[in-house]
């Protein structure tokens, strides 16, 4: 669905993007992590066209993105970083706006706006919504025309948890349909929670890639934790997930019926990515 | 690049909702209006005929100028225009719009000015009629220009003001009797209109019907194709970024 070759983007003598390759494939979730400055929003705005790459290849759906082809527009939707909605319009002038400039029907306004439980406010100007509001219209907005591939800069930062997660549900569902979405974020739980697929970015440079499961496990120390009650109160015990020993105590306090709970410590994302590039996730 | 006309109605459509609550625009709408009554009501002394074209002159000269600039400036600011652009509508239909609804919005101020005037002859309309289309698609084309040079609505005022003054102020004042200041002023397009007002409105002898601005006229036609080949460079070396 997208393909990137070996990005590479400049602007002045500071380096934003040291040639990335990734791939997202069709029906995918896709993340893009990494701190501020790491050259996300780059990425996303040489994807959409918005942006000249100084070399280096992306394709979308076989589309020369580099070509500047106006086509690539009507299969993407870009829910952009800055909230730049017509402020003193209201939510359905906004709308019918784009409506109108794609040929599209009309009524999507209120479909989408009924699916985000907004149709309430179709005539409330913009800039009397909370953020969260207008982020949930910025997503519409991308709908309306009915994209395949649905882009979206850091979707829930700065939102309250209500909002994010209600971004979160209609993305799923979006996916669900089949749209596929490539979303940045530097908040690595919503990343886990929500991607088949993610990248790290740090510097310009994709330091890790894959599923946040698979990722969790290849940096897995191979260890578990398990809490036992050993007649005295709670007790609890580091095991390594490799040795005879470990197995023979796990089940000797199982048949004893000492055992409260297991877990497995794979690392977080964020305990991943200070591992990889050696510097705190902020 | 194709032109939809239904891509210019939408965005026509936009400007227009937004105009009804851009309380920055509409004020610019009410100076005219308000200075003429003022000239014509309180300023003993004051011809009737200069109250309304200086009315007029603002109107179309400087609302014309003003409008567009800060229609564009603003859309770049609040990076609006990067999604329009993201959507199949491109920049030429952009700027037809919104040139589009200034003009509209001019003439209907136009109109209210003069009725508030009580009217004029069809002579006089013919002339600041024709002569007010002109110049109003010269001036919108500048603004569009100052708006493509203007990062933000801030930049607008450095890089509008020098225009305004020059292309409003300076031919208010060349036709005040210095004959070094008209020389500067017949420079200016402007000066022609302003001068066109003046013969019509105040009923020069045997030169104040159209037919005899023929030359008038095509100077303002002239300027508004030497505005479009501008606009088109301007256009070329800075896009909208
Ligand atoms: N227009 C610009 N001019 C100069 N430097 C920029 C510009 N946009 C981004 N940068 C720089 O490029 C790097 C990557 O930026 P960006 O892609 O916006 O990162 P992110 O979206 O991950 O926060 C940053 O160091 C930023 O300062
Ligand atoms: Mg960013």
């Amino acid at each position: 669905m997208i393909e990137v070759n070996s990005l590479i983007k400049s602007y002045g003598d500071k380096r934003a993007l040291k040639g990335i390759s990734f791939q997202v494939r069709e029906g995918e979730i896709f993340g893009f992590l990494g701190p501020n400055g790491a050259g996300k929003t780059t990425t996303l705005r040489i994807l959409t066209g918005q942006l000249k790459a100084d070399s280096g290849e992306a394709k979308i759906m076989d589309l020369d993105v580099m070509k500047g082809a106006k086509e690539l527009h009507s299969h993407i939707g870009v829910v952009p970083e800055e909230t730049n909605l017509y402020e003193r319009l209201t939510i359905g002038q906004n709308l019918d706006l784009f409506c109108r400039l794609y040929g599209c029907d009309i009524k999507q306004t209120d479909y989408y706006l009924e699916r985000i439980g907004m149709l309430k406010e179709k005539n409330t100007q913009v800039k009397k919504l909370s953020k969260g509001m207008k982020q949930k219209v910025l997503l519409v907005r991308a709908l309306l025309h009915s994209p395949k591939i649905l882009f979206l800069d850091e979707p829930t930062s700065g939102l309250d948890p209500a909002s994010a997660d209600t971004i979160h549900r209609i993305l799923r569902e979006l996916n669900d349909q089949g749209i596929t979405i490539l979303l940045t974020s530097h908040n690595m739980e919503e990343v886990d929670k929500l991607c088949n697929r993610v990248a790290f970015l740090n510097q310009g440079e994709i330091v890790e890639m894959g599923s946040p499961e698979a990722l969790k496990l290849d940096h897995s120390n191979r260890r578990i934790k398990v809490l036992i009650d050993d007649g005295h109160g709670l007790a609890s015990k580091e095991l390594d997930m490799d040795s005879k020993e470990s197995a023979r105590l796990l089940s000797e306090w199982m048949t004893e019926g000492k055992v409260r709970s297991v877990h497995s410590c794979e690392p977080t994302l964020a305990e991943i990515f200070v591992k990889v590039t050696g510097r705190e996730f902020a | 690049m194709t032109l939809s006309f239904k891509r210019i109605g939408a965005i026509l459509i936009k400007e227009a909702h937004d105009f009804k609550t851009n309380i920055n625009i509409l004020i610019m709408y009410l100076i005219p209006i308000l200075l003429a009554y003022i000239y014509d009501n309180f300023i003993p002394g004051m011809p009737r005929g200069f109250a309304l074209s200086f009315g007029i002159l603002f109107l179309v000269v400087m609302v014309g100028m003003y409008v567009p600039s800060m229609m564009i400036a603003e859309e770049k600011e609040k990076k609006t225009l990067e999604v329009l652009l993201l959507s199949p509508a491109n920049s030429v239909e952009v700027f037809i719009g919104k040139g589009l609804l200034t003009f509209i919005s001019i003439i209907v101020s136009f109109i209210i000015l003069i009725a508030m005037f009580g009217g004029v002859d069809p002579d006089q309309m013919a002339v600041i009629l024709v002569g007010g289309i002109l110049t109003a698609v010269f001036c919108i084309q500048v603004g569009i220009i100052v708006g493509l040079l203007s990062k933000n609505q801030m930049a607008t005022g450095v890089v509008g003001t020098p225009v305004y003054m020059a292309l409003l102020l300076v031919p208010m004042l060349g036709s005040m009797g210095s004959p070094t200041l008209e020389k500067i002023a017949k420079v200016f397009p402007t000066y022609y209109y302003n001068d066109m007002l003046y013969r019509a409105l105040n009923e020069f002898e045997g030169n104040h019907t159209l037919l005899d601005m023929i030359p008038e006229l095509g100077i303002l036609l002239g300027s508004i194709a030497v505005a479009f080949v501008l606009l088109l460079l301007v256009y070329r070396r800075r896009g909208l970024g």
